[in-house]
């Protein structure tokens, strides 16, 4: 008999554990007796997909709720997809092995926009329209969510409920809706994404009409109905303490890329970096108490056998309860020999206690993102690091016994000049310089600094939202001027692809009209774009020709204050003219102060919730 | 901080675990990792190494190559006590899955490098199955010459010597169940000698050309490791 299912072509596959799903803590539950079946699908491979901290909280959230049974999915590799189509093998999900077209609500979580073709390339192996509007009554619910959706606009056509915000409540509100709807019968397709559409934080894109300008900016987004709300709210966890956390985590045999413990410590940012979009999309600033993170470690390393545990958030350092976190961990976990680690460090505050507190800047390497080569360019995207703090930061690590430092860069922020780009080097050479400022006894190894530079895209809801971004010419003129500056071999610089930047920018700042070259370059094959190796510019360009579609118009075109943006449609709270002073005050070259130093007014606080420096 | 366990002597627990299904398709290195977190969750009391990052002691006999299921796998595992065994096989299976269970713990008399011999059930369903292709590859099998072309490290050479693996092959019994091809195979497990049953059947490939359409849902393989046994043929526990 023939099988047609994944498990036929695992002996001819790269890495065929990916797909064998059966972990240690996985969720199974009996299929005829759930009443809502959810399929959570990550459109990455399995190894990135399994260490991100949203599906970990999602999934078990989900798996909460009563009478839903939420399972995973992730994209295949290349070579598996292949084997998919030649055998006509459908995409399904990891615990029950049924295929997609089986499922209540697919929901897919997006944290990068080239992963669209991959989303788009996992409903077509799944076999299921990518448009919304060709969806029948019986094809799944489909969901997009994550941190790409703050401009859901050039995917808004191919799902059908767009969850914006945090989903930890609002997912079960929308399965609790159509297991009520189901129930008592009065489900339809249409019906359902009505009703759902006054849930705080949902938005259903086929309930708005977008209506354009004569010179393509955007005229008015009109909803359909009276009863539909003219702008989204972005819908948040109001108490982190109270919110649920995974007591158990789903154990991956492979390797994944976090394969450790992650506590959030909290959400948001103090800092207000004028490039960075999390910075804006997560205010307000709410943290967790030491003592419910200090449980939340202990059961998950209890129910894991993990012997890592990640601090993570957007800058850890400033966790107002650092201290009472670090010494509350430290008291079991180097007798449980298991050690700390911190993905991310603010230079300003890199302490040598906090070094020896933590084993991974004990044993890997150090990285430090000054992100502008000097302090002028620093200012104006309110950077506050001067170059003292980093010089002093990297000091304090060589002296403890470090060695290697990656300094992060970006290159075409808004007003950079060729005297900007020396400065990077200027500044990797002094970091060199502070390692042989130490005595010749106490530096055994050589130094090795790398300078990694990527390419600026202005971000949707960041003060630079309306900036042009840098044209690919000149980027690549500013990544070949910072080859000639840096003349020192103990200095590696790698950059990124200009091209993928140019692509994000496009995709992070469009609208509907994209739609159509997404759609054609997943029918054409597009898929795991974030991966090097399928990034294909040239296809891109012929795509948004064949579709009518002026990349410019969306890349290198500054968008003017008063033109109505795709993404006004979402409202995040940080106000337009919290954002439009910030603005000014970068060309005025001034910096704003962190929120725990003083409330800026950005408007965040109006969304409440457990804040701590919010007026 | 660190413990002094090091100096602390240690006793060696020994679990014999099945692999099964869906976990053939993991890896040696991933299921080391696997058990390095199943014994963490079972609360066993671990020996640890010395050094900065100290990690429990842990030896698995004769590593399964990705595609192999198993019924028949051992892994010493060092602890600074003795708890009873019913109790250790107890907490161990509470933390491993419905493909990974462990059939036995206890604390052994053999060496692990007393296992010589595995035996091996390799069913293959190819075109033309049949008694008498079954007949074939064991004569084959037990003839003199049994040549393989091994997998190289180096991908650039194309054509890489044929070598003979007849003298790890001890024991061969071919049969036809109405639809595979069935061999149950006594292989080397000696640690200079080691013989993947995986060459066995490319050997079958190279020689009877089974398993060449291409067509991963007609044609198949799948092999099994059933038991192990000390030189002399005794079951090696
Ligand atoms: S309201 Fe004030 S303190 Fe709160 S996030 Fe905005 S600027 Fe920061």
């Amino acid at each position: 008999m023939e099988q047609k299912n994944i498990s036929s072509v695992l002996k001819s596959v790269e890495k065929p554990g990916r797909y064998i799903g059966g972990e240690y803590n996985r969720i199974i539950k009996d299929k005829d007796s759930v009443s809502c079946r959810f399929a959570f699908c990550f459109p990455d491979t399995y190894e990135i997909g399994m260490s991100n901290l949203g599906v970990r909280i999602l999934y078990d959230v989900l798996n909460r709720a009563e009478g839903v049974w939420c399972e995973r999915v992730y994209a295949p590799w290349e070579d598996m997809k292949g084997k998919m189509e030649e055998y006509s093998i459908p995409l399904t999900a990891l615990e029950s092995t049924d295929e997609l077209s089986k499922f209540d609500l697919v929901a897919f979580s997006l944290q990068y926009e080239m992963c669209y073709t991959t989303v788009l390339s996992m409903l077509r192996l799944a076999g299921l329209p990518i448009w919304a509007g060709e969806r029948g009554e019986d094809c799944p619910i489909i969901i997009g969510g994550g941190p790409c959706v703050y401009n859901p606009e050039p995917i808004a056509d191919f799902f059908d409920l767009i969850n914006i915000g945090e989903g930890e409540e609002v997912l079960p509100e929308i399965c609790a809706l159509y297991q009520e709807m189901k129930g008592d019968g009065s489900y339809t397709r249409e019906g359902f994404l009505r009703r759902a559409a006054s849930i705080e934080g949902v938005y259903i894109p086929s309930l708005y009409e977008v209506s354009y300008n004569p010179d393509g900016t955007i005229r008015e987004y009109s909803p359909r109905y009276s009863d539909i709300p003219r702008k989204i709210k972005k819908r948040i966890i109001k108490n982190l303490d109270e919110a649920p956390y995974p007591e158990k985590l789903v154990m991956p045999y492979i390797e994944t890329v976090h394969d450790r413990i992650v506590l959030e410590v909290y959400r948001g940012c103090i800092r207000g970096c004028r490039f960075c979009q999390a910075g804006m999309v997560y205010r307000p600033i709410r943290e967790k108490s030491p003592e419910v993170l200090c449980r939340n470690a202990k059961c998950l390393y209890e129910n894991s056998g993990y012997d890592e545990i990640s601090l993570i958030s957007l800058s850890i350092s400033d966790y107002s309860r650092l201290p009472e976190l670090t010494d509350g961990l430290l008291s079991w976990t180097d007798d449980a020999r298991v050690s700390l680690s911190l993905p991310s460090l603010r230079i300003d505050s890199f302490s040598e206690e906090l070094m020896r507190k933590v084993s991974s800047v004990r044993t890997g390497g150090i990285t430090f993102a000054p992100e502008a080569g000097t302090q002028r360019l620093r200012d104006v995207i309110n950077k506050n690091v001067s170059e003292e703090d980093l010089l002093r930061s990297v000091g304090i690590a060589f002296r403890g016994g470090k060695s290697n430092v990656k300094l992060y860069f970006m290159n075409g922020l808004p007003t950079e000049t060729d005297e900007d780009i020396a400065g990077i080097a200027a500044l990797a050479k002094r970091v060199v310089h502070e390692y042989y400022t130490m005595p010749k006894e106490e530096r055994p190894r050589g130094v090795g600094v790398t300078v990694s530079v990527s390419c600026f895209v202005p971000k949707p809801f960041t003060p630079f939202q309306w900036e042009r971004q840098d044209s690919l010419e000149s980027l690549e003129r500013k990544q070949e001027l910072l080859k000639g500056f840096i003349n020192d071999k103990k200095i590696k610089y790698s950059y990124h692809d200009a091209r993928v930047s140019c692509i994000e920018a496009l995709l992070a700042r469009g609208d509907r009209r994209l739609a159509p070259a997404i759609a054609l370059m997943a029918e054409e094959g597009a898929m795991l774009e974030a991966w090097d190796e399928y990034f294909d510019y040239e296809k891109w360009l012929s795509a948004l020709e064949r579709t009518g579609v002026d990349m410019d118009f969306y890349t290198t075109r500054g968008f003017s204050t008063d033109e109505v943006l795709p993404w006004d449609i979402i409202d995040i709270g940080v106000t337009k003219q919290f954002l439009l002073r910030e603005r000014e005050r970068a060309y005025e070259e001034k910096t704003t102060p962190s929120c725990m130093e003083k409330c800026s007014g950005c408007g965040a606080n109006k969304l409440g919730g457990n804040t701590r420096w919010c007026n | 901080m660190v413990q002094l366990t090091p100096n602390m002597p240690y006793i060696t627990l020994r679990v014999k675990f099945v692999k099964r299904a869906e976990l053939q398709y993991i890896s040696h290195l991933d299921l080391v990792r696997t058990m390095h977190k199943i014994i963490a969750r079972a609360g066993l009391p671990l020996w640890y190494t010395m050094g900065f990052n100290p990690k429990p002691k842990m030896i698995f006999a004769a590593p399964l190559s990705i595609g192999t299921e198993s019924e028949c796998e051992f892994v010493d595992i060092r602890l600074v006590d003795r708890p009873p065994e019913e109790e250790v096989l107890r907490h161990l299976n509470a933390n491993m899955t419905e493909n990974m269970r462990a059939v036995a713990a206890y604390y052994p008399e053999t060496k692990l490098t007393d296992l010589k011999w595995l035996r091996y059930r390799i069913a293959v369903k190819t075109e033309g199955a049949s008694e008498a292709l079954a007949a074939a590859c064991a004569e084959y099998l037990l003839g003199d010459e049994v040549l393989v072309k091994k997998k190289s490290r180096d991908k650039r050479s194309e054509e890489q010597p044929s070598v003979n693996i007849r003298s790890g092959i001890r024991e061969i019994i071919a049969g036809f169940d109405g639809e595979c091809i069935i061999l149950d195979a006594v292989l080397s497990a000696d640690a200079s000698a080691f013989l993947n049953p995986e060459y066995v059947v490319s050997a079958l490939r190279g020689a009877l050309g089974i398993l060449s359409s291409g067509n991963l849902l007609a044609e198949y393989y799948s092999v099994l490791r059933t038991e192990a046994y000390r030189e002399d043929m005794t079951p090696f526990d």
